[in-house]
């Protein structure tokens, strides 16, 4: 049996985890909104400025979770935690501003067109936490519990024990972000089915 | 020359999102692709050339030339000078 | 058991499996010099399909791949709440709609075919098709559904290439993977499916055993491929151990071989690390050129056509020893009993993914 222990919202102007408030956007802020999370974590990671927004956005939900679940990182082998991430327009902003870059700005962008697929953001959260795990990058037409249960259970039975997985619809100034963790050998949580995550979602 | 180092510097910035970075940050011979200097990677360099030819209007056809070229804000501003001369 | 067959491939070398397979035995190309294709007016060379509509091309090559695979098997499994179907590919049909690149192609594809299911698309850069069959296989496995078919699908855009172009990354010759004077990768475009399903009795041909492997990411850099091969070696050692399967008992092995100075050597270092470099092995960018989220579907098509004609099918491009690690590539056709062969494929984001299919 699978358990949901933590998750972790971000939408255009609040952040809760475990559905508590971290942090709501200051609109007086220089800072944009993915910036000010950021600051709020309180860690020091440059490589953060040079993600794209899809990134970023996956990225400071990982480190919110991590940050309810100090024992993360520890508990587990380096390459039991599964990334399973799904939205339905892929990198589109990513991909505009990239067509921009040839199209109007005349020079195609090297640091814009290696972000112009979805997956990279798993790649960002390997890169940052050393895991070696599965993962999978999928686009469906909306949010679908059903697919998370179904894949989720099949990785965690497969070799993963624990589960970050997540919607990262951002895109046309939207942020609708729901990143959850699931766990086999923690029963401190709800039960991972379609039911709960719908629940959670809030979507 | 000095303008061209300042300059410089500003751009890098950013172009390449060093937004944790100043420009009193970067000295004129920190190795930048070093992680004991300002720690760039490949990305980074094929960024320097695209704004190589954004701002200084010089073209880098082989990227291996930009490996020597950019070594340190010093290098580039010399490599700079000599293209433009 | 999972069976896997009924493979079709719709790319530059033909309209269908038979005249792709014959094309690879023949060791043509589907790679040409295309002129004014680059950034800068310069000629490309590209592996192009020739002679069908630019507009809306992916929703059209995806279903006419599927009316064709669905005459290698019963066809009703296509309207059946039991099948699945996964769509691998990268960026969709990103010029007809940038904002929504999977949208209208998929939401006519399901009418089109009358789908129970709403499809799954992998968009996991160069191991989706790889992952994607992975999935599928598991989805199998776990009763979910008793049918898959997957199809693998990415056609050439302005997008693409100009985005590899800033990265330095496209050959100035066909490409060449594994050689000495390799120097990028060929962009290709192309269409792939292979059917899974939980009984043989659907195909119309023989199939194969699926033997789902496992995927991992190598933690390094999001373009740049690890020094070690880390995620590439995880990936294979898991995907033999979760199978029982020694790395001798591996005829084949069909690489990813971007042609890239960088990932190619990746893999020769993994396949050392893995003590399988002796095996047999070929990369098939060399036709096909890379075909990103239809590649991994593409050379598993490729692999059960060299299993069912026992032919191994020579690595084109590849002349002279270009990795630190020596490998065994094949530079001519032989004929040889194939049993078991290994397919890995490594991508952006560090991903990496391999499968194993035998022979029944």
């Amino acid at each position: 049996m699978s358990f949901i222990t933590v998750c972790c919202h971000i939408n255009e102007n609040s952040c809760f985890v475990n559905g508590e408030t971290v942090l709501h956007k200051n609109e007086e802020s220089p800072d944009s909104w993915f910036k000010q999370l950021y600051k709020e974590l309180g860690i020091e990671y440059p490589k953060f400025y040079k993600m794209d927004m899809l990134s970023q956005g996956g990225f400071i939900g990982s480190e919110f979770i991590k940050r309810a679940k100090p024992d993360l990182i520890s508990k587990y082998k380096d390459d039991e935690i599964a990334l399973l991430f799904a939205n339905s327009k892929s990198s589109a902003d990513t991909d505009i501003r990239f067509k921009e870059s040839f199209l109007e700005k005349k020079t195609p962008s090297p640091s814009l067109f290696v972000y112009t697929l979805p997956n990279i953001v798993l790649g960002e959260i390997s890169i940052r936490n050393k895991w070696f795990g599965e993962n999978m990058f999928a686009i469906l037409p909306k949010f679908t519990p059903d697919f998370f249960v179904q894949y989720g259970t099949i990785l965690l039975n497969t070799g993963s024990k624990a589960m970050l997985a997540g919607w990262l619809g951002i895109s046309e100034g939207r942020v609708q972000v729901f990143m959850f963790l699931v766990e086999t050998e923690n029963t401190n949580g709800e039960k991972f089915d379609a039911e709960n995550i719908l629940k959670y979602s809030g979507l | 020359m000095d303008t061209l180092k300042e300059d410089l510097k500003k751009h890098i910035i950013e172009e390449l999102n060093l937004e944790d970075l100043q420009v009193s940050d970067i000295d004129d011979d920190a190795l930048l692709f070093s992680t004991e200097g300002i720690g760039l990677d490949s990305i980074d360099a094929l960024e320097l050339i695209v704004l190589m030819e954004k701002y200084y209007g010089i073209q880098v056809t082989n990227p291996d030339e930009g490996k020597v070229a950019f070594l340190s804000i010093n290098t580039m501003a010399d490599y700079i000078e000599k293209r433009k001369a | 058991m999972i069976f896997i067959g009924a493979e079709e491939i719709i790319s530059p070398l033909g309209q269908n499996m038979e005249e792709n397979f014959l094309s690879v035995y023949e060791n043509r190309s589907g790679i040409s010099l295309i002129p004014h294709a680059g950034f800068n007016d310069e000629s490309i060379h590209l592996s192009k399909i020739a002679g069908i509509p630019n507009y809306n091309k992916f929703e059209f090559l995806i279903i006419d791949i599927l009316e064709k695979v669905l005459k290698q098997v019963d066809p009703s499994i296509v309207l059946s709440k039991k099948t699945i179907v996964i769509i691998s590919s990268t960026k969709g049909d990103l010029d007809r709609n940038i904002s929504n690149p999977f949208a209208d192609s998929i939401t006519a594809f399901v009418k089109y075919f009358e789908l129970a299911n709403e499809p799954i698309v992998v968009s996991n850069a160069c191991i989706s098709g790889v992952l994607a069959i992975n999935a599928a296989g598991n989805f199998i496995k776990s009763g979910l559904y008793d049918h898959a078919i997957v199809l693998g699908c990415d056609v050439i855009s302005d997008f693409v290439l100009y985005g590899f172009q800033s990265l330095f990354a496209v050959s100035a010759k066909p490409c060449a993977p594994f050689d000495v004077d390799r120097d990028g990768i060929t962009l290709g475009e192309g269409c792939s499916a292979v059917v899974l399903s939980s009984s043989k009795e659907i195909f119309q041909k023989s199939s194969f055993q699926l033997l789902t492997g496992t995927s991992a990411n190598d933690a390094n850099h999001i373009s740049g491929p690890s020094r070690t091969g880390e995620g590439l070696f995880r990936s294979v050692k898991k995907t033999l151990e979760q199978n029982h399967i020694d790395g001798n008992e591996i005829d084949f092995i069909s690489a990813h071989g971007t042609a890239t100075v960088f990932n190619d050597e990746m893999e020769a270092i993994a396949f050392e690390r893995l003590e399988i470099n002796e095996k047999p092995l070929n990369s098939l960018k060399g036709y096909f050129g890379h075909t990103l989220g239809a590649a991994g579907v593409i050379e598993t098509a490729i692999s059960l056509q060299m299993m069912r004609n026992n032919l191994l099918v020579k690595s084109l491009g590849y002349k002279e020893s270009g990795t630190s690690k020596t490998l065994n590539i094949a530079t001519e056709n032989k004929s040889s009993e194939l049993n078991t062969i290994l397919k890995t494929a490594s991508g952006f984001g560090g991903c990496n993914a391999s499968l194993v299919i035998r022979k029944i």
